[in-house]
């Protein structure tokens, strides 16, 4: 087991090499730099080429990409080229927003999916079932854009501001700036419309699965055994069956997390949150380099790290699973 | 016991001494209140907080507040003073004395004297500032200070815009405090660190935290007393316009500083009471045309040669002039709001004229150029139309100009670019034929001098007309008003005849606030000042 993780854990460095390298690459080769956008209303072709030189832009694109990894594991994430803010203090201060926002939208995901999933596998064929797949399928066609416009309309125009439109109030204890916005109920009704806006897709595509799998369990020997021992329906349903279910369903969540990162991006921009994937767009747009390398390594790191913990997870799910 | 008889009597009396009650209250509620946050929404990002270099109205209209200057001006183009008390000009017009008050403080305590405004000056002039003002400085010879409250701005030649310039062109003159910009770096001025801001303004800043806030708290020591009411103004970008009027709607903004115009009517709907705040079109909405590119292939070349089609007059004529409706752009893209304007000062703005009757829409006559030019059945005009994604109307009207092409049987293919790509390609000479975009709100038509002249980076372009730069500086120098506006209509005229800048309207310009929002004085985007603004709620 200690072996196997270690070579998980190694595997993740030239993992995320990889993909900070294709970020880097893909970066420089789309049209526009930074260089514009910098001068602005100054610029002339000959400030352009001396502040390039100045930010080592003229140079080949693999030797930037060693300077930045230098400096990277000095601890030194490098600052954005438009603002001069250090790159790392921007995602520091970013990063919580989109991690809780990014747990409790699958935390929304789990809650809607775990009691449709069996509902729909248990009742097979009946309204109820007929319901949750067909709700499932809405879920998983409807993009978050659109989830999040209605769910601003509904309960911050329609409902007379029920819940805020946009913006960001801290847990108690987290605020990472001079004055933020601090109140645990405050922290609630700012996160719920986002975190439902990103959920409700995930969520969709998790009924689907999870019931597609308990269907398999539910007719597995071993579950016609428990049962034929007199077990009650709630020990054979949730110790026996979905425990197994699970399995292909942590999965995939693992895998949404990269969804989850994508559509934080959207979801966040629409409430205007002060999140990771906001900085990311926006440095993407603004061609940021700097900035765009620091959200792609975090999330690249966020990715492969969710990934491992999610195949260890197997272990404690299904005991059978060791790995050598 | 009352009799009935004497009820009215009562009643009137009542009426009476409740008016003499109601009318302090009604006074009261109209007389500025201190204290409050004003909860402003800006659409777009600030770049940084360097105001003599960072692009972009979301920092202006935070130097503003936080900065000072020499002059502001008023929204029927009178000059106030700002630091300076009182100002004149010699009569050769070559040098401009300003007497400056002697209460002004920067907000680190140091006081805004003539070598304040000599440093801040000097600055925008040096070349290695890299500052977008400093094209504007270019009259300007030398600036003395002659005692701690008096300094002279030494000109050139005669420059009639002078006091538009130090007021308005984009941010105005800011002043910087001389102590605060040796002690900081220009990169911690950029990110806003505690203590490198440093302004004279009403407001100091107190934190900027990029994609989430900014915060400006009010200047004790400002040196109009009483001002400004406000405790603190808070800046946050929303730059979905749905969550903009979202938050409206809940009231959790007090003021959108710009609104997209698309919108306006449905904010309308939803808040009967919110004042719409909005001007004469200062914003010329174009669809420049590429007049050279150059000879030898290399970017920004000196060596230039025409177009290979809209090098031609005779097409640019055909195309900008008689080929787009501009009445059906404006209906379509602007819902009738703009004004359909030929000329490349737009309605709103200082000297202009109505150009309009130059270029009807003549679709026919526009076919007669294009086959004079070589262009039928036969050789299809194609060319292609960039747009980009910053606001939406730009991909709107490049859609009706697409469709008023294919009626004269040319084909106009959309290329739709992120803002950073049209800059790219506009600024470096890339390839491209036709752009809509708006590019600035202009307060004079000489502050269009740097869009349009030859020789400048950002007339796109790229004519190398030496007489559109004669027409400016003829313009700029003229201080017989009468006379410059004579000149203002032969520059507007000259450019509509060789199309060299293909205006289709003005671009209007939205503010909204909530009713509560009182004491904001609308002067589009050249001067956006909370300091008399009071939350009456």
């Amino acid at each position: 087991m200690r072996v196997y993780v270690l070579r998980r854990v190694l595997q993740i460095v030239p993992t995320v090499l990889m993909i900070t390298l294709v970020v880097f690459v893909m970066m420089r080769s789309i049209p526009g730099d930074p260089v514009v956008a910098l001068l602005g209303d100054a610029y002339t072709e000959e400030d352009a080429v001396k502040v390039r030189a100045a930010y080592g832009l003229d140079r080949p694109v693999l030797v930037q990409y060693v300077i930045w990894l230098g400096k990277l594991v000095q601890g030194d994430w490098g600052a954005s080229i438009l603002s001069g803010r250090p790159v790392l203090q921007d995602v520091l201060i970013r990063l919580p927003v989109t991690l809780e926002l990014i747990v409790l939208s699958m935390g929304v995901a789990l809650v809607i999916a775990i009691p449709a999933a069996i509902i729909g596998a248990l009742r097979q064929n009946t309204w109820a079932d007929y319901t949750a797949t067909t709700v499932a399928m809405i879920g998983v066609s409807i993009p978050e854009f659109f989830i999040g416009v209605l769910l601003l309309l509904i309960f911050s125009i329609g409902l007379g501001g029920l819940l805020p439109s946009s913006g960001w109030v801290y847990l108690p204890g987290t605020c990472p700036t001079m004055v933020c916005g601090v109140s645990l109920w405050g922290n609630v009704q700012h996160v719920l419309l986002p975190a439902v806006a990103l959920g409700v897709g995930r969520a969709a595509i998790l009924t689907r699965l999870l019931r597609a799998s308990m269907l398999e369990v539910i007719r597995t020997e071993y579950v016609t055994t428990a049962r034929a021992k007199g077990l009650g329906e709630r020990p054979v349903v949730f110790k026996h069956a979905l425990k197994n279910a699970l399995i292909p369903t942590i999965t995939v969540m693992g895998l949404q997390v990269g969804f989850l990162i994508g559509g934080a991006i959207v979801v966040e921009t629409l409430f205007a949150m002060p999140g990771l994937g906001t900085f990311g767009i926006d440095a993407i747009i603004a061609r940021d380099y700097q900035q765009v390398q620091g959200f792609a390594l975090l999330t690249a790191v966020a990715f492969v790290v969710i990934n491992l913990v999610v195949d260890l997870l197997y272990t404690f799910l299904d005991p059978r699973i060791r790995y050598a | 016991m009352n009799s009935p008889r004497r009820w009215p009597c009562a009643l009137i009396a009542l009426s009476v001494l409740a008016w003499i009650v109601a009318v302090p209250v009604t006074a009261d509620a109209q007389s500025p209140k201190r204290g409050g946050t004003l909860r402003v929404s800006y659409g777009n990002e600030i770049a940084h907080l360097d105001f003599h270099t960072a692009p972009g109205y979301e920092m202006m209209w935070v130097a503003m507040n936080v900065g000072c200057g020499l002059v502001n001006i008023t929204p029927d183009g009178k000059f106030v003073g700002d630091a300076a008390e009182s100002w004149h000009m010699s009569p050769d017009g070559l040098l401009y004395t300003f007497k400056l008050r002697t209460n002004v403080l920067f907000h680190d305590g140091t006081r805004v004297d003539a070598a304040a405004v000599k440093f801040s000056i000097d600055r925008l002039k040096d070349p290695a500032t890299k500052s977008g003002m400093r094209a504007f400085y270019d009259a300007v010879h030398s600036v003395e200070v002659l005692d701690a409250s008096t300094v002279q701005i030494r000109l050139k030649q005669p420059y009639a815009f002078m006091l538009h310039m130090l007021a308005a062109y984009r941010t105005g003159l800011v002043l910087y405090s001389p102590a605060a910009t040796q002690k900081f770096s220009l990169d911690d001025r950029k990110q806003g660190k505690p203590g490198a801001v440093v302004g004279c303004g009403p407001f100091r800043l107190i934190e900027w935290v990029k994609g989430s806030h900014l915060l400006m708290e009010r200047f004790d020591k400002y040196f109009v007393p009483g001002l400004p009411y406000l405790d603190r103004v808070m800046i946050r970008t929303i730059k979905d316009p749905v969550t903009e009027m979202a938050a409206f709607k809940a009231g959790e903004i007090d003021f959108i500083a710009s609104f997209s115009p698309e919108h306006v009517d449905t904010l309308k709907a939803h808040n009967p009471k919110a004042q719409i705040l909005t001007g004469k079109e200062t914003t010329p909405m174009l669809a420049a045309m590429k007049v050279t590119v150059p000879k030898d292939g290399k970017p920004m070349s000196k060596e230039r040669a025409p177009h290979p089609i809209f090098g031609d007059l005779r097409v640019r004529k055909a195309v900008g002039c008689y080929g787009i409706d501009r009445q059906e752009i404006v209906k379509i893209a602007f819902r009738g709001k703009a004004t359909p304007w030929v000329g490349m000062n737009p309605p709103g703005t200082l000297d202009t004229v109505d150009v309009n009757h130059l270029c009807p829409y003549d679709p026919a006559k526009a076919k007669a150029m294009l086959a004079e030019a070589g262009y039928g059945p036969q050789k299809r005009l194609t060319f292609e139309l960039m747009a980009d994604t910053e606001k939406s109307v730009f991909n709107v009207i490049a859609t009706v100009i697409k469709e008023q092409m294919a009626r004269l049987g040319v084909t106009a293919n959309i290329r739709l670019v992120d803002k950073v790509s049209w800059m790219n390609t506009t600024l470096q000479d890339g390839p491209w034929d036709m752009y809509v975009e708006d590019l600035l709100s202009l307060i004079t038509l000489d502050s269009n001098g740097y869009l349009s002249n030859s020789t400048s980076t950002w007339s796109h372009p790229r004519h190398n007309d030496k007489r559109v730069d004669e027409h400016y500086a003829r313009y700029a120098r003229e201080m017989d008003p009468a006379k410059r506006r004579a000149i203002a209509r032969e520059i507007q005229e000259f450019f509509v005849e060789n199309m060299y800048w293909n205006n289709i309207s003005g671009s209007p310009f939205y503010m909204v606030a909530q009713p509560w929002m009182k004491g904001y004085t609308y002067n589009a985007e050249f001067e956006v000042h909370y300091h008399r603004v009071w939350l009456d709620k």
